[in-house]
């Protein structure tokens, strides 16, 4: 009986091309949808984790309380200690230090004099070690424009967009003029060594990056750091463990005294737990719209569909059919058009994710002024499960639409049904 | 000696029409053997239809007891209804209502499906109910294209190929020209003979009733008269 409501299908393209088109349509679109604001607000966690977060983040609460006036009077001391026993305690977590400042950079002429200024947000990074990963993690090899990698003390690198608006080259000189961890002033020289494009505006605008020992020295932090952060190896941010490792660390080390250490996971910081609940929340809200959506669409077409074929289940009953065969077998016909037309979506859906995951779309422009850790570029990205995040709810909606559709048949009295073959 | 296979007593029928009821039917009392070649006749109206319904059990009578195949058609579920359509009732229609998607061989075919054949039995029953109707050439045409006349045959061979105790034929050659008519009630005629199926036809066609051997005359839903009409040659 499959194979022949599979002729059907297949032959009568009335029965089968509409709903096939709805479902592949919808499914696709939920795919699509869900794949690019998996692949957005993935990349707003990860570039929030890369460059500010971490997976988690340790500092005094004293500093976390202020932590948006970069408050390096009140960072971690004894930071070496604290990453030792870190990497003891947590060895799954790879921990880094970094510490974040403001001032002013002057760019001077060849006889000293300014020529020309602009506020900086520098971040410190254990570049010299090559076992940190703050290469990679922050991904500075590839986004440098020109230039290198800050290999010795007094090099720096600087965002491009900032170099350009200093009208800055490689090799020229910079003096940063700033507060040390004690409210002293402090100024030191620096050579740019190259400059970097993040595709985070607020980065490219403003940025200097130094080795975390010049700033160390710089500041008057000796052994002293703003932050530690916390990897997880894998790469991937998992809430699970990160949450069972803070919850360990905090229980352990912080208390009373508001210089003792306190650690943050990803999602407690800069709002990010909202963002995450939020992408969760759309997604679903995605997923239901499209299903109902499908649904509503899908029981019309099964309507008139079903309209359509009364002269066939007249037929059918005739010959001695009984009504809920013939409704399981317009169930059965509703779940081979959903797969087919579920699979044809998935595989639409998936083939757009994937180019704008490569593509994206710009938003560089509306992120000009905004201090948000944004990417510029929002990409979609393709996760296992969108494999079945539409597929499901494709065969779902097809099959829960034509069961409504077909009650209104069941229902008939069998003689009304049948009177619909006295043409 | 003939077997009764469809016993109605005191039939009545009445539907709904708005706020009152519309007797279709007004205690009917008749018996069918097996092997009949019988038609009811009447005006539109008449309750023809309605009577077809309640044997083929596809509706159920308000009132009295319709026995067919010795089982009470209202007191059977659907799905007894429709267990006793698959295996032992046939339908022929005045619109031929072969399935537009499949085959010659397919639309025969489906009947079987219902049933538990393999697909060789299949197979060997589909070809020997075209041959009946003398179609085994245009098993693999789409009912589109083929003409009324042998449309009209493949539903008698869709029909017939459950080799069905009973065959309902409502208004069969109304859409036929005289000649293509006369070659399907002489088919049928045969299959009758050779088959010893019960045929019960609904027409006001004159040219059915001359093969008819029992014309029951309806009139607003009762029964007019009840004429044997080759008995006597039977004897």
């Amino acid at each position: 009986m499959i194979q022949f409501l599979l002729k059907g299908i297949l032959r009568d393209r009335s029965r089968s091309l509409l709903p096939i088109i709805i479902t592949a349509l919808g499914v696709g679109l939920t795919v699509l949808l869900s794949g690019y604001m998996k692949g957005a607000f993935g990349d707003v966690i990860d570039q929030n984790a890369r460059f500010e977060t971490g997976h988690v983040k340790i500092m005094t609460q004293a500093y976390a309380e202020n932590k948006d006036q970069i408050p390096n009077d009140l960072s971690l001391l004894e930071a070496s200690k604290w990453v030792e026993t870190l990497h003891t305690e947590f060895a799954e977590m790879q921990w880094i230090q970094r510490i974040k400042f403001g001032g002013l950079i002057d760019v001077p002429d060849a006889d000293g004099n300014t020529k020309a200024q602009g506020p900086a947000s520098g971040m410190a990074l254990q570049l010299f070690d090559t076992n940190s990963g703050e290469n990679e993690r922050m991904n500075i090899e590839a986004s440098l424009v020109i230039g290198t990698i800050p290999e010795k003390s007094g090099e720096a690198i600087i965002g491009h967009d900032f170099a350009a608006k200093l009208n800055l080259k490689l090799g020229d000189e910079i003096t940063f003029f700033g507060s040390t961890m004690n409210g002293s002033m402090t100024f030191k020289t620096f050579v740019i060594s190259g400059t970097i494009k993040f595709g985070t505006s607020v980065m490219d605008k403003g940025a200097l990056l130094i080795d975390i020992s010049d700033a160390q020295l710089m500041l008057d932090m000796e052994n002293a750091t703003g932050e530690i952060l916390g990897y997880l190896k894998s790469g991937v941010y998992n809430e699970e463990v990160v949450s069972k490792i803070t919850s360990t660390f905090n229980n352990k080390y912080k208390n009373t005294d508001e210089f003792s250490p306190e650690m943050f996971t990803l999602r407690e910081q800069n709002n990010l737990a909202s963002m995450l609940d939020y992408g969760d929340v759309m997604s679903g809200l995605v997923i239901f719209i499209f299903v109902l959506a499908m649904s509503i669409v899908l029981w019309n077409t099964g309507l008139l569909g079903g309209l359509r074929r009364y002269q066939e289940f007249g037929i059918r009953l005739a010959l001695g059919e009984a009504k809920s065969k013939i409704y399981g077998s317009m169930v059965l016909e509703s779940v081979l058009i959903g797969i087919i037309g579920s699979a044809l979506g998935t595989v639409i859906g998936l083939a757009l994710t994937y180019y704008m995951q490569v593509v994206g779309i710009d938003i560089s422009s509306y992120l000009e002024s905004s201090s948000m850790i944004m990417p510029s570029i929002i990409r979609a990205k393709v996760t296992p499960e969108l494999f079945y995040i539409g597929f499901i709810p494709g065969v779902l909606a097809m099959v829960f639409g034509t069961m409504l559709a077909g009650i209104g048949i069941y229902k008939r009295e069998t003689a009304t049904l049948f009177k619909e073959l006295e043409v | 000696m003939k077997n009764t296979i469809i016993n109605l007593k005191n039939i009545t029928k009445r539907f709904k029409v708005g706020d009152g009821e519309f007797t279709a039917l007004n205690n009917i009392n008749l018996n069918f053997q097996k092997g009949e070649f019988a038609g009811f006749v009447g005006p539109s109206g008449s309750g023809k239809t309605t009577l077809l319904n309640i044997i083929g059990s596809l509706d159920s009578p308000s009132e009295g007891q319709a026995l067919v195949m010795g089982k009470d058609v209202a007191k059977l579920s659907h799905r007894e209804s429709a267990d006793l359509r698959n295996y032992h009732i046939g339908f022929i229609f005045q619109v031929y209502n072969l399935l537009p998607v499949y085959t010659v061989y397919e639309n025969v075919e489906f009947a079987l499906l219902l049933q538990n054949h393999t697909k060789a039995e299949r197979h060997k029953m589909v070809m020997e109910a075209l041959d009946w109707v003398g179609l085994t050439d245009l098993a693999d045409k789409k009912p589109d294209r083929i003409s009324g006349g042998e449309g009209q045959r493949v539903a008698i061979a869709r029909a017939m190929v459950k080799r069905p105790e009973i065959l309902i034929a409502d208004e069969p050659t109304a859409n036929l020209d005289a000649e293509n008519a006369h070659i399907i009630l002489k088919m049928m005629k045969r299959l009758n003979d050779e088959l010893n199926t019960t045929f019960l036809f609904s027409t006001h066609d004159e040219k059915v009733m001359q093969y008819m051997e029992r014309i029951v005359h309806l009139r607003d839903g009762e029964v007019e008269k009840d004429s044997i009409i080759v008995a006597e040659k039977d004897k």
